[in-house]
Parts: C-alpha cells; structure tokens; sequence
C-alpha cells in the first residue's frame, strides 16, 4: 500500500512519518507516535473513546483519514498536562472527584471537556451534557464526569 | 463515631493519575517484542453441521504464522459443566462458535486470513425459544453430556430448588394473592474496553497471561486444568492483569478467546494477543442472564406476606458459563427480601441455539428483584395498601434469620425506605394517575464475600521498606471501582501513615497470595479486613523496632543539636517509656510517646526507625512485612440451598419519581433516589460513584437496553442501536448512604458494587404504573411497549 | 479488507479530472463519518477515496437573494450559526442533532444528504425549506429540487461524476416559523425512529397562510405530506386542525412506515400522528415570534 508524507503539529511538536494512505489519525497516534491515550472503544465513532482537538475542535481519531490531518494541530490527552507534568485543572478534577473509574473513556472525556472549556469556560451543565454526549462511560454514570468538569472551571 | 484521619473522607484517586493522563496500559496498548495477533472465524450458521473447512489459502497469505482449527489442537471440554470445545468440529450451535483461529504479524492479516478460511456447512433446525426447547419434540442442542451420556432433554441437569416453610399453609393464610409472569432480556456489560488478553510462553512451556479477569486464581485454575489435558500439567502458569476498562462480570468467567489466544501462542511460540472488536464485544461475548418468572405472592389481611413461590425458566443458549449459576443468587432475593416464611422457588436453564449467558452487575438479583418487586406492588394494590407501608411492613431487620439462613446481621432498610419515601415526597405524589407516578423497590445482596467456593478467602502482604513506603501486595484485582484508594485509607488509618506512602501491586498471581475475586461486592469487605489484620502486625513491628532505635535516634539528634549549639538545654525525657511498645503510637507515619505526643524530641518519622532498624550490623537486622490470609466464617449454601454465605447483607431501596408521555411512551426520569445502607462509608465520593453508575446501567436496563436476537443472531452489534445512555440522558439520580455500621466490616463497612443496579428496573416499572395506570411486565420498558399497552387499556382515546 | 487510496484535490477543477480518471471505482468523501463507517463494518473499500475536505471555497453559509449553503458547511456551523438560529430554525435543529459534537464538527451537510440515509437528521427540515441541491459536473451544472433528489435509501438523482456544491434555500423561507422534532430512544447518538419537521407561515389574523410537512424514516426516502399541508392552509391554529393533520399524514396514503430493527411500524406511525401536531404548534411559536420582531 503506498504511503503519504504527513507533517502536522502534536502536542506542541512537529512531527513528520509516512503513514500508509488508509490509516485514521487514531491507529497512527497509537501505532506511529505511541501514544496510546486515545483508545479504540468502537471504531466507528460511536463511543469517543479515540476522541482528540485538531484545529481546537473535538474529533473521532477513529473517523479521521491520517492524509487530512496534513498541517494541522493535533492535541492528545498526552499533551494536556503541562511539560513539568503537573496537571491541567481538568484532570485534577477527574481525580479529586471521582470523574474517573476504569479511566476507558477518560482520555475522550477530558478531550471533549477541554474542547468546551476551551472555547466556553464558563458552561452550563446542558453544554457540557451536549459535548461530552458523544462520550460513552458505563462506570460513572456521568455524574461525577460532570461534576468534575463543572469543578475544573472553578480552578481555572 | 471515632474521628478518624482517613477513614470516612474523600480522599482522592492520586493512585490513578495514570488514567488522566493516557499513560495507564489496558490490554489494548499493551505489547510485547515480537507479539502476533489473533483473530477468530466464527460460525455463519447459528445450527449446522461442518463439512469441510479449508484453510489452504488463509495459511498461504504472507503475514500468517498459524492457522487453527479443531483438527489441530487436543479435542477438551471447557466451561462450567464441561458443554463444549475450545474449536469446535463437527458441529457449532451457535453464530458465536468458534471454528478456526489465525495469529499474524498484524489484526489486519489475521482478518484477512481468516475471511480467507472456506467452510462447508449443512444447516440443521434449531430451537430459540426456551419453552419450545421443553417441549419433548425440540431439536436437542447437544446429543452427548460431558462424560458421553446420551441426552434426552434440552433441560440442564442442575439443581435450582428451593423451599422453606409450608407453602400450602401460606396459601391459606392468605387474604389476598397475585400471580404474574415476569421477564427479563439480554443486555450487554458494554464495558468501554473490549476483551483481549495477551499469552506468552517461555522456552519451558511455562504461561504468562496477561488479561484482564477479576478472578486471577479461579482462571489460574482453569487453565491449569485444560493444562492437564493438554500435556503440559504442572507447567507454570502466571495470570497478569493489566489496567482494566471496564468489567462488569464479563471477567468472571475464562472465555474461549483466551484458551484460542493460549492455543495460538503455544502454535507459534510467540506472545499472541487477541483484542475484541467492538461487533465482537457484541456478538461474541456472553451477555446478561435473561429469565422469564412465574411469581405468586400472597399476604394477610394486615399486609403480611404469607407466601412466595417462583418458577424461573432460563434461556441457557447453546452452551454453559456462569448465567446457568444465576439461580443460585436470585434465591437471595426470592427467598430473603422482605420476610416470608414459606418459599417455593424452582428454575430451569434451557438449551438453546441463541447466545449464552454469564455474569453481570448484579449476578442474577436485578432479573429476581423485578419479578419480586414487580409482585410486591401488585399485591400491596390487591390488599389496599400503600406499597411504601407494604414494603415496611415486611421489611427485613437486624437479627433476622431468612429462610435461606442468611443471618441479617444489621439491616438499614426501613432507613432506605424512609428515606425515599421522605425525598420524594411520597405520600403526597403516590396514587394520583396524572401522567406523573412515583415507585420504589428495595434489594438485598451479598455484601460481606460470598462463599460460592469452598475458600472465600483474600491473602494481603504489606511490607515497609527503609524509606517508609509501604508496598501492598494483594491478590484481589480493581476494574475500576478504585479499590486501591478505598485500602489505602485504611491502611493508612491503621498503621497510621499517610495514603501517599502506599502504593499497590494487585492482579498478579506469582506474587499475589490467593483470592477468591473481586466479585459478589466482597473486594472492601474481605480484602479490608485482611489489610486490617496484616497492618496490625506491621504496626506491632514497626513499635517494637522502635523500643529498640527510638530512644537512640532521640539521643543522638539531641546531642548532636547540643554540639551545635552549647546553650541548648537538653530536655528531661524518661528513656525507659519507649521500653514497652504499648506506650508508643503512630500517626502521620510519625512515631511518638503516647503520653507526651505534642513533644517535638519525642517524635520521629517511622523511616529513620525502619532504617536504623534495618542497617545494624551486627548481624541482627530486620525488615517489617506481613502477611495475612484473611476466610471470613461463613457457610457454603447445603443441599438444600441454605446456609449463611457471607458475614453481611447490604439493603438498599431506590425511589423514583417519572412522567410518561401517554401519547409516545416515552417515560422521563424527574428524580431518582437511591438509598443504601453501606455499613460504613470508607469513601463516601467513591460509594457514590459506584451507586450513580448502577443506577444508569440500571436505567438502561429497564428502558432502553436490548440485545435484540432474531433467531440466535444478534442483530444491534454496535453502540449505535444497543442505546446505552448517554451524558445527554440527564438521570437525576441522588445517592443517600445509610451509617449503621456492622461489626463484621471493615470499619463497618458492606460491600456495594453491585447494589445500586439491583432495584432500579422495578423502581422505574412501579413509578410508570402509579403515573398511568398501566403495568410492563417485561424489560426494558420501551415507548413502543408503554403505548401498546395504553392503547389495549384506552382504545381510541389513548391519542386524545 | 480495507485498502484505499486516498486523493486530496484542492479545488473543483482537480476533483473533476481524478473523478475522470478513477471513474466509478472511486467514491466522494466529505467529513467520512458515513464513508469511513461503511468502509469499517463492511471490512471492504473503494479502490479510491476523493477526498472534499481540502476545498475551503465550498464551506460557506451566506445569505444573498436566498440561503446558500456550501455542500462542505459542517453541521457544527450550521449548529452555531446564529443566522440559522434566527432565521431556518428546523434545518438548525436538525444539524445540532446529528451524533455528537466530534461528529458535527467534521461531518458536513453535503455529505448528509448525498448518503441519503432515510433517516437524514437535516433531511426533512431541507425539505420544507424547499431547498434546491446544485450538482455540478465537467458538463456543466443543474438544481435539482430536494423533493426530487432522493430516489431510495443510499440512491440520489446525483450521477457518479457529479459534485453536490450547494443547497440553496428561497429567503423566502427566512420568514416562516420552522421547527423538527427528532424522535429517538436515547437524546443523542442515536438515529430518529421518526423526524418532523413543520414549516408555517401565518396570516395576520394569525390563520395559517402556508403550510410544510415532511417526514423522515416514514417511508424509504425523506417524503412532503401534501395532503395534510393542503388541509392546513387557511385553517386558524386550533388543536383538532393539527390533530386532523396528524391524522391525514400517518395514513398509509401518507406514509409507510415500516418494521425494522430500530422500532416497529405502527409505532412510527402514531407518532407521525402524534408529533405533527406538537411540530406544528412548535413552528407557529417560531413564526409568530418573527411575526413580532
């Protein structure tokens, strides 16, 4: 299978591979750069569990053909926490609060909540059921994801 | 209460700071040098006859490094009562059967390969309804028992029976009874992860699976036995888990892929890892138990309950794993909750050609609690009774003994039931009919271990090394319930340290001593009262070591500040206090005097003493471990089903408040209470969390889930049309914890893993008929289900 | 097994000539929500994938003598538009309901309507805006009306060598009172059992002056209820005259809606019956507030 030439910004680097043409952005993140945050839940964009910020906006990694990634910004759970390690006040939240269990869905969760805080910061509980609705998590219940996320607004 | 430092606080999850950050390894990320994948070809017939398999091409594709089918690998009997082969010849019963197996350099060849495999079938008639499955003229899903009996019946010969008291003399003193048929479906764990496992030999044909099963001896010991069968007994096997993405039940049993995965690794002599799709998770993995119950209930004319008596018929599917046990559970419930003296229960497991059934949340409670509940609402209508008032007038109550022998040690029911009642508003919502109802149901469950095997025992090792930190060893496994944070509080609060100072190896059986699972919502109860005993005995060393380092440490800082600064008065402390160990306590990891612990020279951090105690030379030096094997004191269940299998029963009740739309059927969720007495809340953030995400996957049961079958094949492989809800399916759901604490738990906590699911079906079901007037007997309750039934009850009007 | 290759034209003139060259082997994709699905539950693809997402001149909502909208517009800007919001409510509605946000945010209209599933969440509001769908190839271009676009379940009018480019909506239509109800199991993720979506325009002695119903998954592609809009128009706003036209459009006159794995037939059916009537009075509130604005 020919291959493409990609070059697009991760987690604040650039980075180049040649990745074949009918990859998705998630099997490269996870088989090219390692990282394993994003997870396979579905494959079919049913779960978020792949979910990613490319260009700021909250996308399925799982449905992303790897050549239209070509020149973008690509953002993983990898990337959220800052380089000394310390962690962003979403994640923080996930923890102090119970926003994670098993952790499957987790990496997603944060993504699609940083998604919307990025752009809304401070949401109402309808936003922020509407951008992580697209997030399946059999452990929480939502309610301590929602919580959480409501709680990183505050320590923002 | 006693105030204690950790205990009863909500301690964050720190120990997962993994999981936030994509840096915890699930099963899906995890890879070993050289590792193949495995991919499974299953049946395309749900019934058939196999002709002819041809692998020729499927083994000549590049990539392919094994092709395996029946033929191949030593013909051995699997499963709880040994009904079928790892690959299966000859004959499949079912779409899920497994046929072949390929490992490859990548999923992708594996796949490949095998939609390469050519497989030659002669159909044959099948059977797909249990009650048809009865009848004497169904087709026999298997000819042959484990031992080569013939079979004559599609009827399981297992021994689900129960009966106390005297029915006959129930039914007479009865004024009012009811009777209904009751059923419950497939639904999925859905747990976000999908199964997978990777196994590895060494040259020596030694095993190391690595998987994500919550019972790492039980599969330690099943693979052990298909060892035996295999040639490679006494080879040494080593269960691994990595982080795991959701359990549910589905981890209970050790499922086919993971002997195919074993198989294709010993084939290969290479890692091999099988990962799940999602379509498998769907299609490929045994789901929820389905039951249909025939209940009667009678009660007197005061409301109290006479009678009880249940027959289940069971859809087993085409193969035996855990589901065909359910009835074993589903007679806590059926026999124990509310009290009734005269009990019938009997059930039957079914063969079938449709899909197999195993374990989840709940066991078999949630399926029996919607029957019972279910019935108890009826009949508190037929007695004229408020069904809040009939359900306290037969609640259970500390000092019970049930007709099963379970002995309710303490019991916080009439605590839930108020406590629904009271938040939502009960007696001023009940009985209006006005398209907005309220309903409750209540539970039982297991919540001290279960003695399901002969050993229901959890082995803990603590060990403190020279710096302070604390290791745990444990045998039990966390799918997620943060059973690591739970612990650490306790351990922290008995040794009197700090929960940054433990840390926790768990799901490792070369290193873990045996546990019986992390199941039956036994891991806080069994596994908190063997890290209670084993911090006892470290606490008890670290003291001692002390005697002996303390005063010299003391001694020598004084001295030393003396050199430094001659004008420091040396301060006047009795050397020979630290001589008895019962004088010296530990808090904050600091070890101090007793009767003088707010003197700063008097307190020292337990490191220097571990260290001072460890590096002596003179050859007496001595490091603090311990280890505890903690079997609580119960009874296996006797022949007769009776018997007290565990040192505590959780009761809980769950309270809802709906409003139908009578012209779709749909219902909406205004307000759900769910009230658990839980003993003692470790971690009251986390109990919380374990009770709101029951009641979701307990929602889902009762609305929206279904694995729809059509003929042995399922039909919504995918999250899509399975409708597991989602963030935007605002549930408002409010956890209240009842304290009464029980003597037996760990600080006096129960187990509640599973609870919060257990009431939440019937809960709903009772809200929607005190809303409309009209009873759905049968999950989940579907618009589709609510209108038809409006429609028989209304006719024309119902869109008026 | 999947195996594509996957081409990234920059602009109409280059998708035109590798359409050419690769003929029917290859197939469009737009956001690949459909496409990349498809591709994954069947284990099988196109030889070729042509990709649209790089042409940034057909990503566009604008409104000039009528509503154009770029067949690449996400529904994620047709969700935040506030032009949408304000003026095509129904077709907003629609747009915000589809899957969930990462979905939105790549999946596009364009690609919505050519997949013409019978359950299109901006289908049936398109249809009461009477939307005209442009489709231009190397011979040139053509409109063609929404109500004629659908053909069947994963079949259009649009020819293999053709290009959905716009959807175009009278701005007429600006002034009518919309609304679309999704009717589904769970509040997101989901697929309607049934979608209405009722378009209004009322008389000043607040009688309906003109009147659009159309359904999706009611029959096996998006359909107008001529018969029920036919009955409405004139008519004041009263509960029994929306009722009557819930009754009109669930007669199997009307629709034909069907058993399938999602929802049986006679349900879908009551809830033409019953959805109509709330559609309606949903779309007259729109209308009225607009009247008032």
């Amino acid at each position: 299978m020919n291959t493409v030439s990609i070059s697009f910004n991760l987690n604040g680097d650039p980075v180049v591979a040649d990745v074949p043409r009918d990859w998705t952005l998630l099997k490269t993140l996870r088989e090219v750069f390692e990282l394993t945050g994003a997870k396979e839940g579905c494959g079919v964009g049913d779960c978020g569990a792949c979910t990613v910020i490319v260009d700021g906006d909250a996308v399925n990694a799982c449905l992303y053909p790897i050549p239209e990634i070509e020149g973008k910004q690509v953002l993983t759970i990898e990337g959220v926490a800052k380089p000394d390690g310390s962690l962003h006040p979403i994640q923080q939240a996930f923890i102090e609060n119970n926003g994670v269990q098993c952790g499957f869905c987790t990496s997603g969760m944060i993504m699609s909540a940083k998604a919307l805080l990025d752009e809304t910061p401070e949401p109402e509980e309808a936003d922020i059921r509407s951008a992580i609705a697209g997030n399946l998590c059999r452990c929480t219940g939502y309610v301590q994801i929602i919580e959480s996320i409501e709680m990183a607004t505050k320590h923002e | 209460m006693t105030n204690f430092r950790y205990v009863g606080k909500n301690i964050p999850r720190t120990l997962e700071t993994d999981k936030v950050t994509g840096r915890a390894v699930y099963i899906d990320d995890f890879k070993l040098p050289g590792m193949l994948y495995g991919k499974i070809l299953y049946s395309s017939y749900v019934n058939a006859r196999i002709k002819k398999i041809d692998t020729t091409q499927a083994k000549a594709l590049a990539g392919v490094r094994a092709v395996l089918t029946g033929e191949d690998i030593p013909e051995v009997r699997v499963g709880f009562i040994k009904d079928q082969t790892v690959l299966k010849k000859g004959r499949v019963r079912q779409y899920r059967d497994e046929i072949a197996a390929v490992a490859a350099i990548s999923p992708e060849i594996a796949q490949a390969a095998v939609d390469l495999i050519e497989v030659e079938y002669e159909e044959i008639p099948g059977v797909f309804d249990p009650f048809e499955a009865m009848q004497k003229e169904a087709p026999l899903v298997h000819e042959v028992d484990a031992r080569g009996k013939p079979i004559r019946s599609n009827v399981l010969p297992l021994p689900w029976k129960f009966s106390a008291g005297d029915l006959e003399q129930g039914r007479k003193d009865s004024a009012f009874v009811v009777k209904d048929r009751v059923s419950t479906t497939w639904v999925n764990q859905c747990c976000m992860g999908t199964s997978g496992c990777v196994a590895e030999f060494d040259a020596s044909n030694n095993l190391t699976l690595h998987n994500q099963t919550n019972v790492i001896f039980g599969a330690k010991q099943r693979i052990a036995e298909y060892f035996a069968k295999i040639g490679l007994k006494d080879k040494n096997i080593r269960v691994k888990n990595v982080v795991v993405g959701g359990s549910f039940g589905t981890k209970l049993d050790t499922d086919i892929y993971e002997f195919i995965c074993i198989q294709l690794a010993l084939k290969t002599r290479k890692p091999v890892k099988i990962l799940f799709t999602r379509e498998e998770e769907f299609k490929a993995l045994p789901p929820r138990q389905p039951a249909v119950f025939d209940i009667e209930q009678g009660c007197d004319k005061d409301g109290k309950l006479t009678f009880r008596h249940v027959e289940a018929v069971l859809d087993n599917g085409a193969y035996t794993s855990w589901g065909a046990t359910t009835p074993s559970v589903m007679m806590t419930p059926i026999s124990s909750l509310y009290r009734v003296e005269n009990v019938y229960f009997k059930a039957s497991c079914v063969y079938t050609n449709n899909i197999y059934c195993q374990a989840m949340r709940g066991y078999g409670t949630p399926q029996a609690t919607f029957a019972v509940e279910t019935s108890m609402d009826r009949l508190a209508e037929a007695a004229g009774i408020d069904p809040a008032e009939f359900r306290s007038i037969n609640r259970n109550q500390s000092g019970d003994l049930t007709p099963m022998k379970l002995k309710i040690t303490t019991c916080g029911l009439e605590e839930c039931i108020q406590a629904v009642k009271e938040k939502l508003s009960w007696d001023e919502k009940h009985g209006k009919r006005n398209g907005r109802g309220v309903g409750m149901a209540s539970l039982i469950h297991v919540a001290g271990g279960a003695r399901v095997y002969k050993s229901d025992g959890h082995g803990m090792r603590i060990k403190v090394d020279d710096e302070g930190h604390v290791d745990v060893i444990s045998g039990g496994t966390d799918q997620g319930q943060g059973s690591s944070t739970v612990l650490s509080q306790i351990i922290a609060e008995e040794l009197g340290f700090r929960p940054e100072d433990i840390s926790f190896t768990i799901g490792d059986s070369a290193l873990g001593l045996w546990d019986a699972g992390t199941h039956a919502s036994r891991h806080t109860f069994i596994a908190g009262n063997a890290a209670i005993a084993a911090c006892k005995k470290i606490r008890r060393q670290i003291l001692k070591m002390a005697t002996v380092q303390l005063p010299k440490i003391i001694q020598f800082g004084l001295k030393r500040k003396k050199r430094m600064d001659p004008d420091f008065d040396l301060p006047e402390i009795d050397f020979s206090l630290f001589a008895d160990p019962d004088n010296l306590d530990i808090q904050e990891r600091k070890v101090f005097l007793k009767s003088d612990p707010e003197n700063p020279y008097c307190s020292v951090d337990a490191s220097q003493i571990l260290k001072q105690g460890l590096h002596v030379g003179n050859g007496k030096s001595q490091t603090v471990m311990a280890e505890v094997f903690y079997d609580p004191p119960t009874q296996m269940l006797d022949r007769e089903f009776k018997g007290n299998i565990s040192m505590t029963y959780a009761f809980g009740t769950t309270g809802v408040e709906v409003e139908v739309d009578k012209q779709t059927g749909e219902v909406k969720i205004l307000s759900m209470i769910a009230a658990h007495d839980v003993g003692r809340a470790i971690n009251p953030t986390l109990i919380k969390g374990q009770i709101y995400g029951a009641a979701y996957t307990g929602t889902g049961y009762a609305l929206t889930e279904e694995i729809k079958s059509l003929k042995g094949k399922v039909m919504n492989p995918n999250f899509r049309d399975y409708n597991i809800l989602t963030a935007k399916d605002d549930i408002p759901v409010e956890a209240v914890v009842v304290e009464l604490g029980d003597a037996d738990g760990p600080y006096g906590a129960k187990g509640i893993g599973e609870p919060g699911l257990v009431p939440t079906a019937p809960a709903i079901a009772n809200a929607i008929y005190d809303a409309i007037g009209v009873r759905i007997t049968q999950l989940p309750i579907t618009p589709e289900r609510i209108l038809d039934a409006i429609k028989q009850k209304e006719g024309d009007a119902w869109c008026e | 097994m999947i195996a594509y290759d996957y081409l990234k034209p920059k602009d109409l003139a280059e998708t035109f000539k590798l359409l050419d060259q690769h003929g029917r082997k290859a197939e469009l994709i737009a956001g690949g929500t459909d496409v990349m699905v498809v591709v994954k539950q069947s284990n099988r693809s196109p030889d070729t994938l042509i990709s649209l997402r790089g042409i940034e001149e057909l990503r566009y909502i604008r409104k000039n003598d009528g509503y154009h909208i770029g067949s690449l517009t996400t529904h994620r800007m047709i969700e935040k538009s506030t032009l949408m919001q304000n003026e095509l409510a129904a077709l907003n509605q629609g747009a915000a309901q589809v899957g969930s946000v990462q979905v939105r945010n790549v999946a596009t209209i364009g690609g919505n309507i050519c997949n013409a599933a019978p359950s299109a969440d901006t289908a049936a509001p398109l249809m009461i805006l009477d939307a005209v769908i442009t489709l231009k190839s190397r011979q040139g271009e053509r409109q063609v009306p929404i109500r004629e676009f659908f053909v069947g379940p994963s079949e259009t009018v649009k020819e293999w060598d053709e290009i959905l480019t716009e959807i175009t909506i009278p701005e007429q239509m600006g002034t009518y009172g919309t609304a679309y109800c999704k009717h589904a199991r769970r509040k997101a993720m989901n697929l309607p059992i049934i979608g209405v979506a009722v378009g209004l325009s009322l008389n000043t002695d607040e009688t309906i002056g003109d009147a659009r119903i159309a359904l999706t998954v009611a029959a096996p592609t998006p359909i107008r209820i001529d018969e029920a809009e036919d009955f409405l128009r004139g008519k004041s706003l009263t509960d029994d005259i929306l009722k009557e036209a819930g009754l009109i459009a669930s007669s199997p006159e009307c629709c034909s809606p069907r058993d399938s794995l999602r929802c049986e037939g006679w349900y879908r059916e009551d809830m033409v019956r019953v959805l109509i009537p709330r559609v309606a009075k949903e779309a007259a509130m729109n209308a009225k507030s607009k009247m008032n604005r």
